[in-house]
């Protein structure tokens, strides 16, 4: 693999505390990859790390093939966690000034920081002090200033976080647009639906440790589908159907019994339904359900089994 | 364009830019002016007021006192006009002070319609002279040193007189002053000069100059580094750029900043003294550029900002209010009450032992030795605190740079052993 970031057993101590423990992975050139993980998994000290702003207690990182980030940060676009910008500024002016501590000449710089306000809808706020525009539009400044270089790696930590849902449609496309041009994206996000729609590979962290790293498909696979079954019958009906793993039954408002349970790897949902049947249990519901990231997230980051 | 430069001209506009740059600016000529201008201002506004003077005494002070009112005013006004006092003959002291009362506190008017303003009342005090002074302005103290000083002097004068003292010879006795010359070995041509004195002023103004020029420019690296934190500008530079670049830059910018302000003061101080005064003009410039004093005023200068500078971009980034910086800034600009009151002494003392030693004090060694410079100090302590002003600026320097990165990315509020803690053991992040 043609990678753009190789960590190799990266580590972090404060004190005794490690934040992030022996942690490798790889990101394609080209692709993007979701950074997953509760709060205080470790993530935004890992991006940190990557980015040289935090030096690894063990472990190396290497950067769009240099282990000194110093000598690719021109090639590099970062967008912090909690965002701002210099408040006085123009966004043109702003987004010169970054894109100037890139390397781009400051013209040039100028340049294209109209043409992608102009393309972002920023056109007519190009002059007016940032701290005259709204929240979104400060933000999509900041996300310019961001690519404004062209970088060939980006790292977002929390895109999509304070955006609404018409501008999370248009950063989905931006991430895209960038792989589209070959560049690689590493995001952080809570949110899994974004990464299920845009991640070429996801990375799942809890408590500084990787918990899973592979394709969206792969992480949900590695978490069971659940069998819902509703009517009127007993919990303990439910005993001894093949197939079945950990379940929970409720007994809802009507006098019906929910059971929800997960099914076992590789075990076919249909022979399940069919014995049930054949038991001549009442069964007014049933449905399958293939688990979605989000599911997987919550499974594999220990957070219990996953949600009807 | 360096990142360094690109930093640093962002800095000098962001401030450039601001309206409060622009007062600053101008805040020394139109603040001298002010000073200047306000007092004879006030002074030719007020009105001059009407008087009138009640003599009991059998001395005819009253010519005496007329005279001086009519002779020492400000502004080339008379320091009060006389006017006859309504109602007169009074019978004694406390009849004049009866009927006099209500033109001063009342309504009453004299006879052309005008307001009495003051009234002086003269009796006999044994030996002396009895002044009441009545007015209805009570803070006006130059108008009774007038009469007061003029009744002192024409009884001073009457009774040398009844001695036998003849007026002529008196006036001459009073004329004679002593003629003191002042020698020094250190003066030019042995008898001192004003040439002579300007040395320790020159120096106490370059130490004061650098006292606010180098804080006003700490203080505005405090507040930008800390606006960039709260925003979390500074985590994006971190990754744009490497530390000694970022505060390399700011300081530059900041300084340039100070530097335009400096220049433009000095240019206006400059032309003013060469319009007024062309000949101490020339002195104050022979001061000031010979003995390579330029180079040493320069060497503090850049040897205070950048201590002083780095010390204050390095709490500036551990906090994102000015509550938080208050902390360490508080007792700071206590300790550099120091400098200020030893700079005062260095005018008159530049060579007294405490004066020396406290220019080994690494923190007041920019302000003192700029002080004390003009005055030639001996070289060997010039070279000594330089070297150790400089050392202690490199040190800084070294322990600032890892401790501006933990600050820039550390969460949270500021905390002195943090603080304290990344600096003692140069902790990067």
């Amino acid at each position: 693999m043609d990678a753009a970031l190789v960590v190799e057993g990266l580590t972090r101590r404060y004190g005794a505390f490690t934040a992030v423990e022996n942690l490798s992975l790889q990101a394609a050139t080209g692709k993007i990859m979701g950074f997953l993980g509760p709060n205080g998994a470790g993530k935004t000290t890992t991006l940190r790390m990557i980015l040289g702003l935090v030096t690894p207690t063990a472990g190396r990182v290497t950067v769009l093939g240099e282990a000194d980030f110093a000598r690719v940060r021109n090639k590099v676009g970062f967008l912090p966690e909690e965002r701002g910008l210099y408040r006085r500024m123009t966004p043109v002016t702003a987004i010169g000034f970054l894109a100037g501590l890139k390397g781009v000449p400051v013209a040039e710089a100028r340049r294209r920081a109209r043409v992608l306000l102009e393309a972002q809808g920023l056109g007519e706020a190009a002059d007016r002090q940032i701290r005259h525009l709204s929240k979104g539009m400060a933000q999509k400044v900041q996300l310019l200033s961001t690519l404004v270089h062209e970088p060939d790696l980006v790292i977002l930590d929390e895109p999509f976080s304070g955006l609404d849902p018409v501008n999370q449609q248009s950063l989905e496309t931006l991430i895209r647009s960038l792989a589209d041009r070959g560049a690689t994206v590493i995001f952080s996000t809570h949110v899994m639906q974004h990464a299920e729609r845009l991640c070429d590979q996801v990375v799942l962290m809890s408590k500084g440790r990787k918990v899973f790293d592979g394709t969206v498909a792969a992480a949900c696979a590695a978490t069971p589908r659940t069998l819902t079954l509703e009517g009127a019958f007993e919990p303990g009906d439910v005993d001894g159907l093949p197939g079945l793993g950990e379940r929970t039954a409720t007994r809802l408002d009507s006098g019906a019994v929910r059971v929800v349970a997960g099914l076992r790897t590789g075990a076919p949902a249909q022979e399940t339904i069919r014995q049930a049947f054949g038991r001549g249990m009442d069964i007014s519901r049933f449905e399958v359900r293939e688990p979605s990231l989000h599911d997987a997230f919550i499974v594999l980051t220990g957070g219990g089994a996953p949600p009807e | 364009m360096s990142r360094l430069l690109r930093i640093a001209l962002r800095e000098y506009l962001a401030y450039v830019r601001t309206f409060g740059f622009w007062l600053s600016l101008m805040l020394l000529p139109v603040g001298l002016s002010t000073i200047v201008v306000a007092p004879l201002a006030v002074a030719r506004s007020a009105p001059v007021p009407l008087v009138t003077v009640v003599d009991f005494t059998t001395q005819k002070l009253r010519g005496d006192v007329v005279h001086a009112l009519a002779t020492h005013g400000d502004g080339g006004k008379p320091a009060g006009i006389l006017v006859e006092a309504p109602g007169a003959p009074f019978t004694d002291v406390a009849d004049a002070t009866a009927r006099l009362k209500p033109y001063l506190t009342g309504p009453q008017a004299l006879p052309g319609g005008d307001r009495l303003d003051a009234a002086f009342i003269l009796s006999p005090a044994g030996d002396t002279v009895a002044v009441n002074f009545w007015s209805r302005n009570v803070a006006d103290q130059r108008l009774q040193a007038v009469v007061t000083d003029a009744v002192r002097e024409a009884v001073r004068r009457n009774r040398l007189e009844r001695q036998g003292v003849d007026a002529r010879l008196l006036g001459a006795i009073d004329s004679q002053q002593p003629q003191v010359s002042v020698f020094s070995p250190k003066a030019e041509r042995g008898q001192v000069s004003l040439k002579d004195l300007l040395p320790g002023y020159a120096g106490f103004a370059m130490g004061m100059l650098l006292w606010m020029v180098v804080l006003t420019g700490a203080g505005m690296l405090l507040n930008s580094v800390m606006e960039e934190k709260s925003s979390r500008i500074l985590e994006v530079l971190l990754t744009s750029a490497s530390v000694p670049e970022i505060m390399g830059g700011k300081l530059i910018g900041v300084a340039a900043v100070t530097g335009t302000v400096l220049a433009f003061w000095m240019t206006i101080a400059g032309a003013i003294l060469t319009a007024k005064s062309p000949a101490l003009a020339s002195d104050v410039a022979v001061i000031l550029l010979s003995h390579g004093r330029w180079a040493y005023f320069g060497l503090y200068f850049v040897g205070g900002y950048l201590m002083f500078a780095t010390l204050y971009m390095t709490i500036g980034a551990f906090c994102e209010t000015a509550r938080e910086a208050q902390v360490l800034l508080g007792p700071m600009m206590i300790i550099m009450t120091v400098p200020l009151l030893f700079m005062i002494q260095s005018i008159a003392h530049p060579e007294a032992p405490l004066l020396r030693l406290l220019t080994w004090i690494p923190l007041f060694t920019p302000f003192l030795m700029a002080a004390r410079v003009a005055n030639d100090p001996p070289l060997w302590e010039v070279l000594g605190t330089g070297a150790m002003m400089l050392g202690v600026t490199g040190l800084e320097l070294w322990v600032a740079i890892p401790a501006f990165k933990t600050g820039a990315l550390a969460t949270g509020r500021f905390d002195i052993r943090t603080f304290a803690g990344s600096l003692v053991r140069r902790s990067a992040p």
